[in-house]
């Protein structure tokens, strides 16, 4: 089964569930035959008027083969449900599993709306795998075999005809109607995840919408994506309701024609008369189970699709710490040493950074400074390990950093990026995330000491902290990484929505707390850097001058006249 | 369950067409029925011979078929309505989420308002595609069935009847239990899409804070909870059709009991009879079994059918609107009287702003952070309604004034604007709900100074951007945002820390351009950067939801110490 192997692999975890389904579907099928069949037997024996423990015999078998299909019947839908859904299960962390390694840079491929529907409505449809792909083949065969096998001692004739059913109804059709269906493409997975992704965008962008009047024709396309998806559906259940139709008509066709031969050969006198019920009963029962294999092959292909949609995603790209293995120093405020760093993003052709040196000492307070878009935010990046270095490398107290896992990065760094997320839940919750075992005083003196002692800890917070004000959201940011002190901060243009009063104030309890720790800082504002120990000036993806604050000033390069500009857009009657 | 009631109702054709195909198919099985008997009968002990029963394996043959093409039908009746209905509610729920206003629509996760749009709404599709046409042929053919075999044998039909309304009542016991149950299980599986999504949005953020594993438990616990909700309600419907299948064989057995006693000890009843009677008694168990299983669907969909209806009847206050036009060929004036605001979850509140804003005057707003600069620009931009006071366009009240007028006169830039999964210049075009040239649209890019970065780009204007797209700084998201209001020059503009995470250069390029757009315009921004409010007609200083002071730089700077002081420390001085 090509293209499964994703899930078939998770789906063997299951082993005992299988089995026990296998097990409980062959019992139930293979009983409910015997049931009626003896029945069949039971009424023409009766005809016969025979002796009446001959009765009671069957009577009783009928009895205990009705007790034991029902219970089996029972079995098997217990196991195969509770295996699929532990799969499904597994199936979803696994999928998130490997995603997670390939963030950020898989959102510049999927939408999130997109890839939700994957997890969820994907994931979803692989329950037919297992219920009605996988394992049902296998009972229905079974069952056959020995239906098959048990009918040739009364009629070998009959017996022929069941094969061929079986062959017409389990092979024949479904493979039939799956070629058929294979010409029209299916589309029902992709018109599921194209609905899913607008509407999460909807949802999303519904301010901005809103604002320029966008909400009502982006209504009318979801209305139309949504018909879409409806009409698709509609089309295929149609089509299996009508496979499955024509199946169960073809079955009938082979219990009609097992009576009519039946029939002849008990007229030539072949067969005795007291088995024909009992035949035609065989046939209709055993046929029962056949009718659902017509929607086999659409529920193997929509299976094939959904793991499709789901390996794709996951498969593209190797995560990039592949034999990086080695930890960082923990726990001292590192030295960083950038040697001719180049890099450039994904799929871009220009380079981002070009031959970037820096040297950092431990400790040290430094400043980045630049035009939007001239490599600031890049810089960060790349002391994340979130995108690896195109050429050069990158030193924390001379280790090169190549080899190092992100975690160990992470565990030592403080951040707070140019946009933070922050969680649906409540302000504990968001700065529980900084560290484990915090303590409720200790947050509320951090709220304190970012200026937001006005929150109560169970304060709620919206999704992506869509309640907070501008500086409060980088405000909340800051304090995450109060509370997590680490030895080296990475703070990207972290109060740009803060008023210059409430910044100072801010700046000032950070490097109280951040004093002996490495610390640099991108800034868009140009005062208040006096004091730092270095600032780079950056431009279109190089460093054009670095150097203490008086040091820049004496230069009177870019730095000083951006110093000049400052100073005219304000004070400049 | 009443909201699938009158959805039903209102396809009452379908319902009607699915009665008649019911007693049609039902006209099938018994003539199945008598047909199988006969030709048995005949053979086995009529002795007929092969040739006489021909007519009737052919008539068997046709019964078989109308019986399947009927079955067909209704089925394909029910997909039908059911495709009818989910576009219906998809359409309702689509409505719902765009009148709501602004704060209702940040209410509860977005992940959650997918998954109630995606799979709530598909489960309904079970309603009519199985159960409905179940239940008709289970409230239909069972009785057409009953009646025959009372005529062919009046016993069989006794023991049906004292048996067969145990089956009902075991399956409205256990339905109501799986209702229940099963709206709990919509719940967590939109819980699970709601944490799934804001995870992903997140995922960098718990990255960085070594929370990924954490959160991967998370998924699994609420993957195996929603597994748990599931086999919750499997298991009522199991039990539920095991009891079915007991009840069902125990009445089979006593019909086969009586009408084998008949035959053999008081052989008053024939083959014949006794065999219809054994093929007919099943069907008509398997007809009220079907139903079982159905009843479990159908619940089920009642389930999420409640959902939904809980969700569209949550009803917000829109915010109101009116008819009145504003005349175009000039900003309208903008009057706050005694204007107020609350936010209902934490009490923060903005009260009495009075101001009137003229057309073409360039109004700044600053105060602290948090202090209501953003509420207040949604409030002037009419996207809450006021809690209390009133604000006046052109002297007319707001209320009055038609969405439609207000909104085309208006650009409206967020502190944090969305960025559209599209090109840059789509981007751009979502600024105006008119047509708009590429050259409209790359005069724009220049005036908000991105051009020389769109002229890198090897794609330029079609470059993809947003979700899906290559990521860009957080300068360069805004520009585009600014862009969007210099496409579609509008008489008022609002902007929110328009430069926010811009450098000096290239803010003083916008400033050039946003001086020109607001030649032609009424600016109000909200600005922490004092230079920008420097040359502004009329500053407002807010402080805690308050107006502390409006006048121009010159007069604050004399006026209010709170003023002073903020110039102060954004000149370089200390703050005290
Ligand atoms: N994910 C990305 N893919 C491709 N290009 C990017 C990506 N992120 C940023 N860029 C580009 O890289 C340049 C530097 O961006 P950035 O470092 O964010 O600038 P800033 O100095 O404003 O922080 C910009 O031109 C931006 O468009
Ligand atoms: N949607 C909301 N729901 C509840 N409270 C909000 C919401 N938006 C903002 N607030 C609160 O209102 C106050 C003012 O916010 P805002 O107007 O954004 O401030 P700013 O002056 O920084 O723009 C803040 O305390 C913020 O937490
Ligand atoms: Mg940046
Ligand atoms: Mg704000």
């Amino acid at each position: 089964m090509k293209g499964l192997r994703t899930v078939i692999l998770v789906l063997l975890k299951e082993k005992k569930d299988i089995v026990l389904s296998i097990i409980c579907g062959f019992i139930a099928g293979i009983t409910a035959v015997g049931l009626f069949s003896s029945s069949g037997y039971l009424i023409s024996q009766a005809a016969l008027a025979p002796p009446i423990y001959t009765l009671m015999v069957l009577v009783a078998v009928v009895k205990l083969l009705g007790i034991i299909s029902a219970l089996s019947r029972y079995g098997e839908r217990y196991f195969s449900h509770r295996g699929t859904f532990t799969m499904l299960g597994n199936l979803r962390v696994s999928f998130y599993e490997k995603l997670e390694p390939l963030a950020p840079a898989i959102f510049q491929k999927y939408r999130s709306g997109d890839l939700l529907s994957r997890i969820v409505g994907d994931v979803e449809t692989l329950q037919n795998y297992f219920l009605r792909v996988f394992y049902p083949p296998i009972v229905i065969v079974l069952v056959f075999l020995v239906t098959i096998f048990f009918t040739t001692f009364i009629s070998i004739q009959t017996a022929l005809i069941l094969v061929l059913g079986l062959l017409l109804t389990t092979f024949v059709v479904p493979a039939l109607f799956g070629y058929r269906q294979r010409k029209v493409d299916r589309k029902v997975r992709q018109r599921r995840g194209k609905l899913s992704t607008d509407v999460t965008e909807f949802l999303y962008g519904f301010r901005d919408l809103k604002i320029y009047q966008q909400v009502h024709d982006k209504e009318k396309d979801l209305l139309q994506s949504s018909n879409h998806y409806v009409e698709e559906q509609e089309r295929e259940s149609i089509h299996n309701l009508f496979s499955e139709s024509v199946n169960t008509f073809i079955s009938l066709l082979v219990s009609v024609t097992v009576l009519a031969v039946g029939a002849y050969l008990v007229t030539v006198g072949q067969l005795d008369g007291i088995f024909l019920a009992l035949l035609v009963m065989i046939s209709l029962t055993v046929f029962e189970n056949t009718t659902a294999m017509a929607a086999y092959p659409s529920h193997l292909q929509d299976s094939r699709q959904a793991v499709a949609r789901l390996d794709t995603v996951v498969n593209e790209e190797e995560p990039l710490q592949q034999n990086q293995t080695e930890t960082m120093e923990q726990g001292i405020a590192p030295s960083i040493e950038f040697k001719n760093v180049h890099f450039s993003f994904p799929g871009e052709t220009g380079d981002t950074l070009k031959n970037i040196s820096l040297n950092l000492p431990a400790g040290s307070k430094t400043a980045i400074v630049g035009p939007s878009g001239s490599g600031k935010s890049t810089i960060m990046q790349l002391l994340l390990k979130i995108y690896p270095v195109g050429n050069g490398d990158i030193y924390f107290n001379n280790q090169s950093f190549l080899q190092a896992t992100q975690e160990s990065v992470w565990e030592n760094a403080n951040v707070v990026l140019q946009s933070n997320h922050f969680f649906y839940g409540t302000i504990r919750e968001n700065l529980e995330l900084a560290k484990d075992g915090l303590r409720d005083e200790e947050m509320k003196e951090i709220l304190r000491n970012v200026e937001l002692g006005h929150f109560d800890l169970d304060d709620q917070v919206l999704e992506k902290g869509e309640n907070l004000s501008g500086g409060e959201k980088q405000r909340l940011a800051i304090a995450r990484v109060l509370a997590r002190k680490a030895p080296l901060w990475l703070l990207d243009e972290p109060t740009s929505s803060i008023d210059v009063l409430t910044e100072s104030k801010l700046y000032e309890r950070l490097f109280e707390v951040a004093k002996d720790d490495t610390v640099i800082l991108i800034s868009h504002r140009l005062t208040g850097l006096e004091k730092m120990d270095q600032i780079i000036v950056m431009e279109k993806g190089t460093i054009i001058e670095s150097g203490t604050y008086e040091e820049l000033m004496n230069q009177k390069g870019y730095f000083q006249q951006m110093k000049e500009i400052e100073k005219s857009v304000f004070l400049g009657e | 369950m009443n909201k699938l009631k009158e959805m039903t109702m209102e396809q009452k054709n379908k319902l009607v067409l699915l009665i008649i195909l019911a007693i049609i198919s039902g006209f099938a099985i018994i003539g199945q029925g008598y047909l199988f008997v006969m030709i048995i009968d005949r053979i086995f002990l009529k002795d007929h011979s092969f040739s006489e029963i021909t007519p009737l394996l052919v008539g068997l043959v046709a019964v078989l078929l109308t019986r399947t093409f009927f079955t067909f039908w209704s089925g394909r009746t029910g997909i039908k309505m059911a495709s009818i209905v989910k576009g219906k509610l998809r359409q309702s729920l689509l409505n719902k989420f765009s009148n709501s206003p602004r704060q209702a629509s940040m209410h509860g996760q977005s992940g959650q308002k997918v998954s109630v749009m995606m799979d709530t709404v598909d489960e309904i599709d079970s309603y009519y595609s199985s159960y409905l046409p179940q239940v008709i042929q289970s409230s239909v053919i069972p009785i057409m069935l009953l009646i025959v075999i009372f005529m062919e044998h009046w016993a069989t039909g006794v023991i049906i009847l004292v048996t067969a309304p145990f089956i009902p009542i075991f399956m409205m016991v256990i339905g109501f239990k799986t209702k229940d149950k099963s709206e709990e299980q919509f719940d967590k599986m939109a819980a699970f899409s709601g944490t799934f999504l804001d995870t992903l949005q997140g995922l960098t953020t718990l990255k960085l804070f070594g929370r990924s594993e954490q959160q991967r438990d998370k998924i699994r616990k609420s993957s195996l909870d929603f597994r748990d909700a599931t086999m919750e309600v499997l298991k009522i419907a199991f039990s539920n059709s095991l009891a079915l299948e007991f009840i069902s064989m125990l009445s089979i057995g006593l019909v086969a009991l009586e009408v084998a006693v008949r035959m053999i000890i008081f052989q008053d009843i024939t083959f014949y009879t006794g065999f219809l009677m054994l093929i007919l008694a099943p069907e008509f168990y398997t007809k009220l079994k079907d139903l079982g299983s159905a009843f479990h669907t159908g619940r089920t969909s009642m389930g999420a059918a409640k959902k939904l209806e809980n969700e569209l009847s949550e009803q917000e206050q829109a915010v109101e609107w009116g008819e009145a036009s504003i005349p175009t060929n000039q900003p309208p004036s903008i009057e706050l009287a005694g204007a107020g605001f609350s936010y209902e979850s934490n009490g923060f509140a903005i009260e009495n702003i009075s101001t009137v804003i003229r057309p073409y005057e360039q109004v700044a707003i600053i105060g602290k952070t948090g202090a209501g600069k953003s509420t207040l620009l949604n409030m002037i931009a009419g996207l809450v309604s006021l809690k209390e006071g009133e604000m006046r366009i052109n002297g007319e009240k707001r209320e009055r004034i038609s969405e439609k007028s207000w909104f085309d006169s208006l650009s409206y830039i967020s502190q944090d604007p969305y960025l559209f999964s599209g090109t840059i210049a789509d981007n751009i075009a979502i600024g105006s709900i008119e047509e708009t040239t590429r050259e409209e649209i790359i005069k724009a890019a220049e005036k908000a100074g991105l051009n020389k970065l769109i002229d890198t780009l090897e794609k330029g204007y079609d470059t993809p951007i947003g979700e899906a797209g290559r990521g860009i700084s957080g300068g360069e998201k805004q520009r585009i945002a600014i862009a969007r209001a210099f496409l579609k020059r509008p008489s008022i503009i609002l902007f929110d820390e328009p430069t926010t995470g811009l450098d000096l250069q290239t803010e003083q390029i916008l400033q050039s351009s946003i001086k020109e757009l607001g030649e032609n315009s009424t600016v109000i921004t909200v600005a922490h950067r004092l230079y920008t409010v420097k040359n502004a007609d009329k500053i407002l200083l807010l402080d805690n939801g308050e107006l502390r002071a409006t006048g121009t730089h010159t007069d604050l700077l004399e006026s209010d110490e709170m003023y002073r002081n903020m110039v102060h420390t954004q000149q370089g001085g200390k703050a005290e």
